[in-house]
């Protein structure tokens, strides 16, 4: 096991700030502290070699995850094993050991090109000058980049300058990548690339934890995903295993020979009439076996044609957001 | 490598990184640099004319007073280019978020803070004070190599205090992030160092000597080149290292306070 945690929590506390005048002097000198659960005991277990999708909806604690886990937090309480370090105790020697790309926010700095960044990275982590240019050239290599580092970063798009964080993250060989919305703001083409990058650094052996709010990325990359909300983790298995659970939803669409009149079929059957001779059922599996259903409907409905759809990934995460 | 030698190195980089980064903005850098070496000129100019007038501080020529002027103004301006970036650094990244990049890397917030924080677009500065220190240094007279080898070493004591001043704002940026007017509390406090200390009343002489060492800032390092008496040099040398000791104190303070709020 690579990352262990053990009910983590983490309580935020912020002042209460008046909007009137006279509040905001008020909360000069008696503040009124509101506390936030963002965690509210995380247990984690991953292995090496895995790639984790952390979804969850706005707020959940995704991010509040993975600043403790890469020890820019300290959690409230509870443990952590990672590597065999305790993140937010033994900083600087367990951070050397990690990378992270934070979507949001650029570890290159803005007016120079990305070499002299990769450089400044050089320099922090001591990396040895072959290992660092074997290393570069690989990774420049595989994102595409060789014309894009010698430009200032603030004349870089975001897909490029998101290719060079990837980079930023990377040169020190971290068995371990943190990624908080890596594909955020980027096109298919960009997010296509970022995709197999890191897909590709998976298959050398890289452990990857990423966050993020495009369902795509955890179809096409995460061998297991765990879903958090409100501060705890409701599921946590493979996306298959999810849509299993809770995808037992069907949408059948059925187009009539002759109008329906509408009594004789079985009460507690949910359908819409979309027209007067399409009717559309939304079938909970679990309630009502699909055979039962389709012997039951012929027997009552003069069926011309019919198309059976499953529920779509974001309609069932949908269903997990809202608990 | 050892691990000494990677922090050189890393400096290193970071002042190359520093200079590119100026460059980026050429025209910016060359007014930049002359309001830098213009506004440093202000003190020197008004002690100047109070000289003209006739008036004068007691007991010190006008060089005396310039040579105080230079010291200090030279200590600032390494200062400004040196540490100082660590203030605005902090506040700025505090204020986007990035600071939490910052500790990411496996090099002490602090040292990370100061490297990028470094800030050759404020060398006009350092070419005001070295200016007026060499005007100065032309009217000394006798002086020994034992005074020129003890003005260096309070020299260095001179820009501790700097460096103890910019951690000490640092740090409060840290945790009030709104509070861009540390400067302007540093400047103020600061500029009672520019005088000769015999101006001031002895208990307001003793706090800036042996409570906040500003007098070590200009007057001390200058007093001896000109071969002044000073008292309690020593003293002031030990609470300078108290000082630069208690601002990494206070720094660490708040960086606790920040890896438990979350920025
Ligand atoms: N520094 C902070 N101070 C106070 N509250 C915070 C702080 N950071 C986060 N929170 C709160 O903690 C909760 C979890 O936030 P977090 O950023 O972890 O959510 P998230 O899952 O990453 O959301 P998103 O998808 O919007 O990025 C939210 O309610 C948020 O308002
Ligand atoms: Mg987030």
């Amino acid at each position: 096991m690579i990352i262990d945690t053990r009910n983590l929590k983490k309580t935020y506390i912020t002042y209460e700030r008046g909007t009137t005048f006279g509040a905001t002097i008020k909360s000069l000198f008696v503040r009124k502290p509101i506390e936030i659960e963002a965690l509210k005991g995380i247990y984690l277990s991953i292995e090496k070699g895995e790639i984790i999708g952390l979804i969850g909806p706005n707020g959940a604690g995704k991010s509040t995850t993975l600043k403790i886990l890469s020890g820019i937090l300290h959690p409230t309480s509870g443990e952590a094993d990672v590597m065999g370090f305790t993140p937010w105790k033994q900083r600087k020697k367990y951070v050397a050991n990690i990378g992270a790309v934070f979507g949001q926010k650029s570890q290159l700095i803005w007016d120079i090109p990305p070499m002299d960044s990769f450089q400044m990275n050089k320099a922090i982590y001591n990396i040895p000058e072959e290992a660092f240019t074997t290393r570069l050239n690989a990774l420049v290599e595989m994102l595409d980049l060789s014309r894009l580092i010698h430009k200032p970063t603030r004349q870089l798009s975001l897909g490029e300058r998101m290719k060079c964080e990837f980079v930023m993250a990377m040169l020190h060989d971290p068995p371990i990548v943190f990624l908080d919305e890596p594909t955020i703001g980027l096109d298919v083409i960009a997010k296509e690339v970022i995709r197999k990058f890191i897909k590709e650094m998976n298959a050398k052996g890289t452990t990857f934890i990423l966050t993020t709010h495009d369902l795509d990325d955890i179809e096409l990359l995460a061998n297991r995903v765990v879903v958090i909300n409100h501060g705890s983790i409701v599921f946590d298995d493979s996306l298959t295993n999810l849509m299993g659970k809770l995808g037992h939803k069907k949408i059948v669409k059925v187009i009539l020979s002759q109008a329906y009149a509408g009594t004789t079929l079985k009460s507690g059957l949910e359908y819409e009439k979309n027209s007067e001779l399409e009717l559309e059922f939304t079938l909970d599996t679990s309630q009502m076996s699909l055979k039962a259903f389709m012997d039951h409907i012929a027997g009552e409905l003069e069926i011309k044609d019919i198309s059976i759809e499953s529920e779509d990934i974001e309609t069932v995460i949908k269903e997990l957001y809202l608990i | 490598m050892s691990r000494n030698t990677g922090y050189l190195k890393l400096y290193g980089v970071g002042l190359k990184v520093g200079m590119a980064n100026i460059m980026a903005y050429r025209g910016d850098f060359f007014i930049n640099f002359f309001i830098m070496l213009m506004a440093e000129l202000f003190a020197p100019i008004i002690t100047f004319l109070i000289y003209r007038s006739g008036a004068a501080f007691p007991g010190w020529t006008l060089e005396e007073v310039m040579m105080i002027q230079g010291v200090f103004l030279l200590s600032k301006g390494i200062g400004y280019v040196f540490f100082f970036g660590l203030v605005d650094n902090t506040l700025f990244m505090v204020r986007e978020g990035t600071f939490d990049l910052l500790l990411i890397k496996p090099r002490p917030v602090l040292f990370m803070s100061l490297v990028s924080g470094i800030n050759v677009g404020d060398l006009g500065s350092i070419f005001s004070g070295l200016g007026v220190f060499i005007l100065a240094a032309t009217y000394l007279s006798g002086t020994t190599l034992m005074q020129w080898l003890l003005f260096l070493a309070l020299f260095v004591m001179s820009l501790t205090v700097m460096l103890a001043f910019s951690i000490i704002m640092g740090s409060t940026v840290i945790k009030w992030v709104g509070n861009g007017r540390v400067y302007e509390i540093f400047e103020a406090i600061s500029s009672f160092g520019l005088y000769p200390k015999s101006i001031y009343g002895k208990a307001f002489a003793n706090i800036i000597s042996f409570i906040i060492p500003l007098s070590i800032i200009g007057f001390i390092p200058a007093a001896v080149l000109l071969g002044r008496p000073v008292t309690g040099i020593w003293i002031s040398v030990i609470v300078s290292i108290l000082f630069l000791i208690l601002s990494t104190r206070i720094w660490k303070m708040m960086m606790k306070y920040y890896t438990s709020a979350g920025g």
